[in-house]
């Protein structure tokens, strides 16, 4: 377990540089596996079920998929608990009693992960941009990657008056007016991140004020999450069209991340003119489309389950199965949402009906 | 790729050319079913009530049901013909719109067919009226004065597709209560219903208007409205969400039968697992849960096996999963879409998860097969399993202590499949009655019930009819009235 030190500076080498071989991808992958493998007795006898061995897994697809569910189920983690360590918890939007953990002994990988990704995608050159957060903080949300993930956007990135829009009452509306009022006196590009949820209250709070910015050019807005219950949804075609119209952003400068508690690295898309976008991640990710209940990749151009096999995830296992549907697309893959459960056809009674009738 | 494409429905006295046409399209192995089915505006809706209404009326209320019989039994022995080209049609289309395995279809229709041959038929009636005759005319009632069963004027159904063919069960009731009769298609299986329909009609042409089989998208709006409002009786299949909706559209002097959500499972005494007995045993439950790939409502999902027997519960369970392997290579399943596979993986990874660590093998077979049993030690409330051949084995001391473990879904209950002596089956069989069960049948049998069986435990005929009677007061009250009186 001690021999985490130098993998994980490999791991920083391996973020650090531009690009990678096939070759390159499947080294590392291979030895993050075989690291995991012998660390994490719950996943050694996961892969064990699944025929799956450091003699027999020859590349980064061979490597199993282990589903979201597994993280509120056991922990995953290859080092001991410390005192220091930071827990990401998912949200819970299904059961809030069963939360998955991810466990990150230290921050080094994702930062490095979150932040050479970031600069690429979202910055595209720019070093520092104005920035407002329409998310809680870390002080107000520990266990929140995306508290995290943001906050590092405006460290690393916010340029100096960069502001947390979002208290205990919710979002503070006539603070962002005047912050967008300035960006607009001022002519200086402004960035504007947050849950797509809160920018649903954003775009309702401008209707029904009936108000509009039109931020200067090269500004840009950054959503991410979905809605989990917390706005109205709004079809995605709807939600870029509002707001670009209402906050004069272009749809090719309204960029998604696609990101999740159970993986140290993000996906993007280059702008929503177009939905569903294509999205994508660095080289240190990469992604296939599998058919959930055999683990094996879907045949060539077929729409799929999304398993990611992350470089990032250093502590807890490489490769995860979402319940994300994805479908190959040019240079990455389109999101078409979760898989809901499957819906009996007749009288027979399928697992999502007996749980939601048996709840009251 | 080869697209045949067919038309759905009933609709007498509509032209083709009348109606709006929606396809609904299926595909299996590289085969392509363009089913074509109709949309009716409000007013064919309501027409086509009036016209089934007085058509049976007149040419179905005026059969006896004897008559009624004979001819459903020539359309049976014509479906039960392989040669037949109604049959040949269903052979060859359902396998493609259902996705199940061609072969468990050809199998399964066969037997479903055999529990409608005139035999069966009349047993279904005489189940129901102690003295059939009833339905056609004033019969002498024991308490005095006399007594006559009227069907429906229109009976509505709207079917599940959930098992091919499976509009049978109540059509047929309809016709033997002399109901005019309107389906509604399952999007699922949209085809039988109208073949039986015209099949009728080809065996007896005065048929023609006594009934119709029409379609409509989801819930369906006014043209559903148009239907149910002129319905007396309702027979609806299927989940509880869509019963709500037909409920919520019915008068409240319309009557609803609704067939909702079942959960079924089996019983293995330790009586039944010697070595002889439990291979065979295995072999039978293993039918039950290959069947239409335990979507119907009497399919099993858990078996509760007793300790103490020469075969142990865990046993069973490899039994079970080694016929379960041999029943795919016969029977394949159904090809699964992306969220039913992912349904299925999350149920068994939910086992997984849940293991001791010494547990290894709770989940036999391989992890990527079609088919699964879960093994537990200790039996826990009756709970759906992905389906899809996904079988729980529980390991019980007691076959009494399995009761409560049922009771708790009662709401749920229909089909226990039972494996016992026939003392611990009577003993049982009071036990899971009054816990809510409605039908105890073999393990082998469960997914396939006998002709006149209590569907959900209630009446199939006598729940569609009223009754009227001539009471006594009333025929002594005309005898003085009549010419030959002094």
């Amino acid at each position: 377990m001690n021999n985490v030190a130098p993998l994980v500076a490999d791991l920083l080498e391996f973020i650090a540089q531009d690009g990678c071989t096939d070759e390159q991808f499947d080294q590392l992958a291979l030895r993050l596996f075989a690291y995991q493998y012998g660390a994490s007795a719950p996943y050694r006898s996961f892969c064990q079920r699944r025929g799956a061995t450091v003699r027999n897994v020859k590349t980064w697809s061979d490597i199993p998929a282990v589903p979201i569910d597994a993280f509120k189920a056991m922990e995953l983690r290859c080092e001991p608990p410390r005192a220091d360590e930071r827990v990401f918890m998912t949200s819970g939007t299904t059961r809030a009693d069963m939360r998955g953990r991810h466990f990150h002994p230290h921050l080094a990988v994702y930062d490095q992960s979150m932040t050479r990704n970031f600069a690429a995608r979202v910055m595209q050159g720019t070093p520092r941009l104005p920035m407002g957060i329409l998310f809680p903080d870390e002080v107000a949300m520990p266990n929140s990657s995306l508290a995290h993930y943001l906050a590092l956007a405006k460290s690393a990135f916010g340029s100096e008056g960069s502001l947390y829009f979002m208290s205990p009452e919710g979002i503070d509306l006539e603070g962002l007016w005047r912050q967008l009022e300035d960006a607009e006196r001022r002519g200086e590009p402004y960035a504007l991140l947050g849950a797509s949820f809160s920018f649903v209250h954003v775009i309702d709070a401008l209707r029904k004020e009936g108000r509009s910015f039109r931020l200067p050019p090269g500004s840009r807005i950054l959503d991410t999450g979905g809605y989990k219950g917390q706005s109205r949804e709004l079809p995605l075609d709807t939600f870029y069209a509002e707001l670009s119209d209402l906050l004069g952003v272009p749809r090719t400068l309204c960029i998604n991340m696609y990101g999740m508690t159970e993986l140290s690295t993000q996906f993007y898309d280059d702008g929503n003119a177009v939905v569903p976008s294509v999205k994508s991640g660095p080289h240190w990710i990469r992604s296939r489309l599998v058919d959930p209940e055999t683990g094996r990749t879907v045949p060539a151009g077929e729409r799929g389950i999304l398993a990611h096999c992350d470089l990032g995830n250093f502590n807890s296992v490489n490769t995860i199965l979402t319940e994300d549907v994805g479908q190959p697309a040019e240079g990455g893959f389109l999101l078409l949402g979760r898989a809901e459960g499957a819906q009996a056809k007749g009288c027979s009674l399928a697992v999502e009906e007996f749980i939601r009738s048996a709840t009251p | 790729m080869n697209v045949i494409r067919v038309e759905a429905g009933y609709l007498p006295g509509l032209a083709t050319a009348d109606v709006q046409w929606q396809v609904l399209p299926f595909e299996q192995d590289g085969q392509r079913v363009d089913v074509a089915v109709p949309v009716l505006t409000a007013p064919q809706m309501q027409a086509l009530a009036e016209r089934v209404k007085q058509a049976s009326a007149q040419h179905l209320k005026t059969m006896a049901v004897s008559e009624i019989i004979d001819v459903i039994d020539r359309a049976i022995s014509r479906l039960l013909d392989p040669n037949d080209p109604y049959r040949r049609q269903a052979d060859a289309l359902l396998p493609i719109v259902s996705g199940y395995d061609a072969e468990m279809v050809r199998l399964g229709l066969t037997g479903f067919f055999k529990t409608f041959r005139a035999p069966q038929l009349h047993r279904f009636v005489a189940e129901d009226f102690a003295n059939p005759k009833v339905l056609d005319g004033f019969q002498p009632a024991v308490k005095g004065g006399a007594v006559r069963a009227f069907g429906p004027q229109l009976l509505v159904h709207s079917w599940a597709g959930n098992v091919p063919a499976l509009a049978l069960w109540s059509l047929i009731c309809g016709l033997l209560v002399k109901a005019g009769n309107i389906g509604k298609l399952p999007s699922a299986e949209p085809l039988f219903a109208g073949w039986f329909a015209r099949l009728l009609v080809e065996v007896h042409p005065p048929l023609a208007d006594c009934l119709a089989v029409v379609w409509w998208r989801g819930a369906g709006d006014g043209d559903a409205a148009a239907l149910y409002e002129q319905a007396d009786t309702v027979v609806a299949y299927g989940g509880n969400d869509s019963l709500e909706a037909i409920q919520r559209r019915l008068p409240v002097t319309t009557r609803l039968l609704a067939h909702g959500h079942k959960l079924g499972f089996g019983v293995v005494s330790a009586m039944a697992l010697d070595a002889q007995k439990a291979p065979a045993l295995a072999r039978r439950a293993a039918w039950d849960v290959m069947r239409y790939d335990q979507q119907g409502c009497y399919s099993p999902h858990v078996f509760y096996v007793q300790r103490g027997g020469p075969v142990s519960p865990r046993d069973f369970a490899g039994y079970l999963a080694a016929e379960l392997a041999n029943l795919q290579r016969r029977f394949p399943r159904r090809a699964l879409d992306l969220e039913e596979s992912a349904a299925t993986a999350k149920w068994r990874q939910s086992i997984e998860w849940k293991l001791p660590a010494d547990g290894a093998d709770a989940l036999i077979g391989d992890p990527a097969a079609p088919w699964c049993v879960a093994y537990t030690d200790t039996a826990e409330s009756l709970a759906p399993t992905a389906l899809q051949r996904n079988i729980v084995v529980a390991g019980v001391d007691t076959l009494d202590q399995m009761v409560p473990l049922v009771a708790r879904r009662s709401e749920f209950l229909q089909t226990a499949g039972v494996a016992a002596t026939p003392e611990e089956l009577y003993r049982l069989a009071e036990q899971l009655g009054a816990a809510g069960v409605t039908r105890i049948s073999a393990i082998g049998s469960m997914s396939t019930p006998e002709a006149g069986w209590h569907h959900d435990g209630r009446f199939n005929l006598l729940d569609l009819v009223r009754m009227t009677e001539i009471e006594q007061s009333a025929e002594a009250a005309a005898d003085p009235f009549a010419p030959y009186e002094p």
